[in-house]
This record gives structure tokens, sequence and C-alpha cells, in this order.
């Protein structure tokens, strides 16, 4: 007997007051009678309370009272309660309840064993959350692809799908797909993706993409399968667009009129389009590799693009083609960077011949119309030699009739003074239609501007006119005609001291020769304080063989002049006020200077 | 009563051989050697045609003419322009609209060309005298 109750006091102090279950015993008048520490613990004090007090701090029996049914059928049962703790928080418990039947089938108690399950279900409803506010659509179906579940996102986007097969709900099939996540992953319990067109409760197909995993249970084993899909319809779209674009782009380069390659970080050749092939005479089919291209691409000009500010461009370039021809181009080339100092390389190539034949056609079509203008000059200056050869003949004549002596003599000079200027017309004429080639090499603008001051500057000073010559001395050389240029500094000088001996304006005797260069542009000024011309004159100044010098001038100089200043790129331009004198300015701007070969004129 | 021609051409070879055509014709002559003081020139002279040189330095016979056509107490002289540029035809319809560039300034009262035909110079000559009365 001792014995016995040693094991009773075990069992009380070592299991009954230590599992983790509050356990308590009622009698038929929910009287608690008896409960473990842990019932204590939980719920407070006990002894002398009815249950329902305790548990749900009522006053009143429960609705439903499952001991009531227990005490009735005799049957233990299971059941979700929600109480009141001893603090008088909210919790959470399943509920045993276990009949104590007495021999006599009566039922005096009931042992109810409670466990808190409150944690459990703040879980559960975090997960019930995360399950309906994630941003893609769950589902999960068992094995007859019969959904069971949905979340929030499949239940806004497609209504209420649960008990409904998935093909015919989300496809509108009548049976199951051919292709099938779902059923791969029912074989195999393996994840598995696919895109599915699913369609809307309001009509509309979005592409979906889909994962099925196996819901594992306990043991191992599953029954459902939850299919997770994100919406790609906008992805999808996206994905159209920028194949669209990338075909336009594609297009485009491959009908560009210029050349265009591209070089990949790799240094691979990714694009070298149907123009570039062309202008290296490169067949369709031939690769090309990076080495063998900067062989073509004019010397270090593909290094000069890697390691410089990167855009690197030439207005006026040779590439050497495939075959070893040459052929000019405007080339450009840009680094295109990638982080990580990585990089890789854009050419634009422009074919430049067909622009040089057309220059060289307007420099022949600008030549004939030269000549013809000549032509028509020509006959207007012989016409003027003839008057004063008419005139010379028709005094001799008319001096003899009368015996008049004095009109002979006149008649002789007169003659005389023609043929001269036949022969210096004639020569000057000659001068100017023969052309010449013009000799580009590498002169001081400054020193040609001092040297024709020089040249003049004894005859200035017989005429009493003040030369003076205003030169930048930082002008850096250039690529020009240097005889040339002396030749328009000369004629200009020459008309400007004719100027200022013509002019009745006091103080009118200064020339000056400036030089500078601005943006680029070298810069040239003749400028008189002479006797200036007015709107006729200035209108007619360049034209052909136009002079207001009268015997002293063949109309040639500012013509010729005029012609130089264009053959090196150049303009020329005239302010002339009557009275108050002229300037006239030529405007040479560096990038159109002529090349150092020869041009035929 | 003889009539007074003004040649006005800064080529003196030019000057000598009209002059000479005009005087061996019957004519009186006169020039002004100033292209400045055309005008003056014109006012003491009182000649009954002036015959202009267009090309001229410093200042052009055209805008000697302007002058003349604009000034009421000389416009009601003949005017004869002489150029070595073109015939009459082109430079009546063509150059001189577009050298003058003012449609108020009428065109000249005749055209000489160069090299000068003496017989058709007299003519002309004569002609307009004998129109101005």
């Amino acid at each position: 007997m001792p014995e016995k109750i040693k094991l009773m006091d075990w069992i009380r102090e070592h299991l009954f007051n230590v599992v983790p279950m509050s356990i308590a015993v009622i009698d038929r008048d929910f009287n608690l009678v008896y409960a473990n520490k842990p019932f204590e613990e939980k719920f407070g004090k006990w002894k002398g309370k009815k249950c329902f007090s305790v548990y749900k701090s009522s006053t009143t029996m429960c609705l439903n009272c499952k001991g009531a049914e227990a005490f009735q059928d005799g049957k233990p049962r299971v059941n979700e309660e929600i109480g009141f703790d001893k603090s008088g928080k909210l919790t959470k418990y399943i509920k045993h309840t276990m009949p104590v039947v007495d021999s006599d089938g009566s039922i005096p108690f009931l042992v109810e064993m409670a466990t808190d399950i409150t944690e459990a279900s703040i879980i559960k409803k975090e997960y019930q959350l995360l399950f309906d506010q994630v941003p893609c659509s769950i589902l999960v179906i068992d094995r007859n692809f019969r959904i069971v579940r949905t979340n929030k996102k499949i239940r806004e986007t497609f209504g209420d799908l649960t008990g409904k097969y998935c093909y015919s709900s989300l496809k509108g099939f009548n049976d199951k797909c051919l292709e099938c996540t779902a059923r791969d992953t029912f074989s195999d319990g393996e994840m598995h993706t696919g895109n599915h067109v699913w369609r809307t409760k309001d009509g509309e197909d979005i592409h979906s993409h889909v994962s099925t995993v196996p819901l594992f249970k306990e043991d191992g084993t599953f029954d459902m399968v939850m299919e997770m899909a994100v919406d790609i319809t906008h992805t999808l779209e996206l994905e159209d667009e920028l194949k669209i674009a990338y075909s336009f782009m594609e297009t485009m380069i491959a009908t560009a009129i210029d050349g265009i390659i591209a070089i990949d970080i790799e240094g691979d050749i990714i694009i070298f389009n149907k123009a570039a092939r062309d202008i290296f005479n490169i067949h369709d089919k031939r690769k090309m590799t990076k080495i063998e291209l900067e062989v073509l691409l004019p010397e270090g000009f593909m290094a000069q693009v890697l390691l410089g500010p990167g855009h690197v461009y030439l207005p006026e370039a040779y590439v050497k083609t495939i075959d070893d021809d040459k052929k000019p181009v405007r080339l450009s080339g840009n680094k295109i960077e990638f982080g990580d100092g990585k990089s890789g390389m854009a050419f634009s190539i422009q074919d430049l011949r067909e622009l040089k034949r057309l220059e060289s056609e307007k420099l022949e079509a600008e030549r004939m119309a030269a000549v013809g203008q000549t032509v028509a000059g020509l006959a207007h200056g012989v016409k003027n030699l003839i008057t004063g050869l008419e005139g010379g003949m028709y005094m001799m004549n008319s001096g003899m009739k009368k015996g008049d002596v004095d009109r002979i003599q006149k008649g002789l000079e007169m003659l005389d003074r023609n043929i001269l200027r036949v022969s210096t017309f004639v020569k000057e004429f000659l001068n100017f239609s023969k052309g010449r080639k013009i000799k580009v090499g590498e002169c001081e603008p400054g020193k040609i501007a001092r040297d024709v001051v020089e040249l003049y500057a004894s005859q200035a000073g017989k005429f009493s006119v003040e030369l003076i010559c205003e030169t930048d001395d930082n002008i850096m050389p250039a690529l020009m005609d240097g005889e040339g240029i002396h030749e328009c500094l000369t004629n200009l000088v020459g008309n400007a001291i004719d100027a200022c001996r013509m002019s009745d304006n006091q103080g009118g005797n200064h020339v000056w020769v400036k030089t500078h260069e601005k943006d680029d542009v070298i810069v040239y000024e003749v400028v008189d304080d002479g006797c200036g011309m007015d709107y006729e004159v200035k209108k007619k100044v360049f034209t052909n063989f136009f002079t207001t010098k009268g015997l002293g001038g063949t109309g040639i100089g500012l013509l010729t002049t005029k012609k130089i200043v264009q053959e090196h790129g150049g303009k020329i331009e005239l302010q002339s006020e009557e009275g108050k004198g002229t300037t006239f300015r030529i405007r040479l701007p560096r990038n159109r200077l002529p090349k150092p070969e020869s041009i035929d004129i | 009563m003889t009539k007074k021609i003004m040649i006005i051409d800064d080529e003196p070879d030019i000057r000598t051989y009209l002059m000479a055509i005009l005087e061996d014709n019957g004519f009186s002559v006169c020039t002004v050697l100033d292209n400045t003081e055309v005008k003056k020139g014109v006012l003491s002279e009182k000649p009954d045609l002036i015959i202009l040189d267009i090309m001229m330095p410093q200042r052009s016979g055209i805008s000697i003419y302007k002058e003349l056509r604009t000034c009421s107490a000389l416009n009601a002289i003949p005017v004869a322009l002489i150029s070595g540029m073109m015939p009459e035809k082109d430079f009546i319809e063509k150059e001189f609209p577009a050298l003058v560039d003012d449609k108020s300034v009428s065109p000249p009262d005749g055209y000489i060309e160069k090299p000068v035909q003496v017989e058709k110079l007299v003519a002309l000559v004569t002609q307009l005298v004998e129109e101005r009365g």
C-alpha cells in the first residue's frame, strides 16, 4: 500500500504536474474538482469554481457545452476553444474531453486536457496573410486537378475557383492540358516551371509564368501541388517592343548609307553593315576580326578611340580596302563604356568618293563659267581698246585732211598709248586664262603680309601714302599657296594706294595691311581711307574686266584675287563708303584650306 | 546757233576722240574733268546734250546720271550713255534697270556703243539736239 501511495505521488509530482498541458477534472455540476500545475499557471485559481468561470471568465454555462454532451453520451471529443487566461488575455486551446466511466456505467467526472494553440494560430494567420498578399497568384490542386485553395490574387483575377478543375476554370478546356507542369510535379515530386495563357474573369488573356511544387506532408508523401504564377504579360509586351526596336535598329543599320561597325567588349565585331562592306570591298560572307579592321583604318585610329577622350572625328581621311586600294572617307570613332573599365567601339564611315567627284565637277563647272565670263569680258576689254585705236586713227586721218599737224601728233600719241594697252591687256589676260596649279606649302600667314608691305613701301612713299603693317605674330603656320596669297595682297594693296591717290579727302593717305586669326579663321584686311566706292561700283567690283582706272587698269586684278581666295576655300568681302575709304577682307577657314596635293585649276 | 555737247568721260583718249568728231560736224563741245563737280559744270555750261560714260573711277556714270535726272534744273537736258559693255538693246532692257535699280529714274535718251561708229554717233546727236528744238 505505501508503495502504491508512493507511485501516486510520483505520478502527480513528476508526470501530472509536469506535462506541458492543462489537465482538469470536473464533476457533473461542472465544478472543478482537480487540476494540475500547468492548468493553475494558465487559468489561475480553480478550487471551488465552475469550469466556465475559469476557462471563459463567464458566469453562465457555455452554449453547446461539449462537457455536457460527453456526460450525455460518454464519448471523448476534441474541440477548439477560445477562452481567457488568468490575466484576462484571449487564449486559444484545443481541449480533449474524456469521460470517466464508472463500473456501473455512470459518468461522474470528465477529464479535460487543454493544449494552448494561441501561438500556432498566430503563425497560421501570418501564413494565410502571406499566402493571400504575395504579388503572385497561388493555388493548390489535388491529384484530380481540382482546385482546393486559392489566394486573394487568384480570387481577384479569376473569381472563386475552389472546387473547379484548373484546366477548365483557367483555360476553358474540357480536358487536361497537353503540357502540364502540375502533372510533372505529381509524377516526380520535383518543381517544374512553364508558361501558360490564362483567361481572367473579365475575359482578358494574361501570360503567366507558373512554378509547381509538391506540398509534402510529414511522412514525405504528398497529395497536393501548389502552383505559383507570375503575370508576365507586361514583360512579354516589353520584350515584343524591344524586339521591334531591335529589328528597326537592325534595318536602319543594314540599310544605312554610311558604314557602321561595332566591336563588343570581347573585341568581336558584332556589326559590320552593307555600306561598310562596300567601302572596304569585303564580300558579305567574310568574317572580319578586330585586328584585320585595325589595319584598314588609318594608323593608330583605333588606339586613339580607345585611349583618348572617347570620340575621334576625322573629316577627311583615307582607309585601305581589303584588296589594298585607298578610299577617301569621313571617319568617326566612339568608345562605348560598359563600366568596370570595359569598353567597346563604334565606327561610322562615310564614303567621300561621290562627294569628291561632285566637288571636282563643281570646280570644273565654275572654271567653265569663268571661261564664259572671260570671253564676254574679253570682248568688252577689246572694244575699249579698239575705241582708243580708232580715236587715234580718226585724229590722224582728220588731221591729215585738215593739214593740222597738232591733231596728227595727238593721233599718233593715242595710237602709241593704246597699242601699249593692247599688249599689257593681252599679257594679263593670258596670265589669267592659262591658270596655274596652286602650290601648297607651309606658310607663315603674317610673313606674306609683311613681304607685300615691304614690296610696296617705296611706291607708297612716292605718292605720300603711309603704308602700315599690323600682323598678329601668334598665327600658326598654315598650308597655303603662299605665292597666290601674295598676289592677292599685292592686288589689294595696289588698289588701295590708287584709291588714296584718287582721293580728295584730307588725310586720305593711309593703307593698313592687317592679319589676325579668330576661331580658326585666318583673316587678312587691306584698309584704306582713300576715295571709296559708290553703290554701282561696289556691285561691279568682282565682275570680269571691270575697271574704274581708265587707261591704268585692265580689271583683272580683283578677279584674280577672288579666284585665288576661292581656291583656298575662303571668301573675300568688301566694305566701302564713297569718300571715306574701302576695306577688303579675306577670310580663310583653316579646315577648308587646300590639301598638300596640287589641284588642277 | 551752234549746239553745245558736253562729254563726260574719264579716259582722255576717248574724250579727245569724241570731241574731235563732234567739232568736225559743227557742234561745240565742253567737258567736266572733276566728276564730283558735274552739277556745277552743267549749270554753268548749259549744254544741249550730255554724253556720259558709265564706268569711271571714284564716281560711276550711273550715279552722275541719277543726279542729272533727279535735279529739276537739269532733267530737261537729254543724256546719251556710252559704254562698251553691250549692244544697245541689252543695255536698255537689262543692264540699265539692273544698274539703276530705281524705276522712277527714266531711261537715257540715247545709247552709244563702243567702238564708236562715227556716222551713227553724229546722226544720234543731231537727232537728240533737234528733238529738243
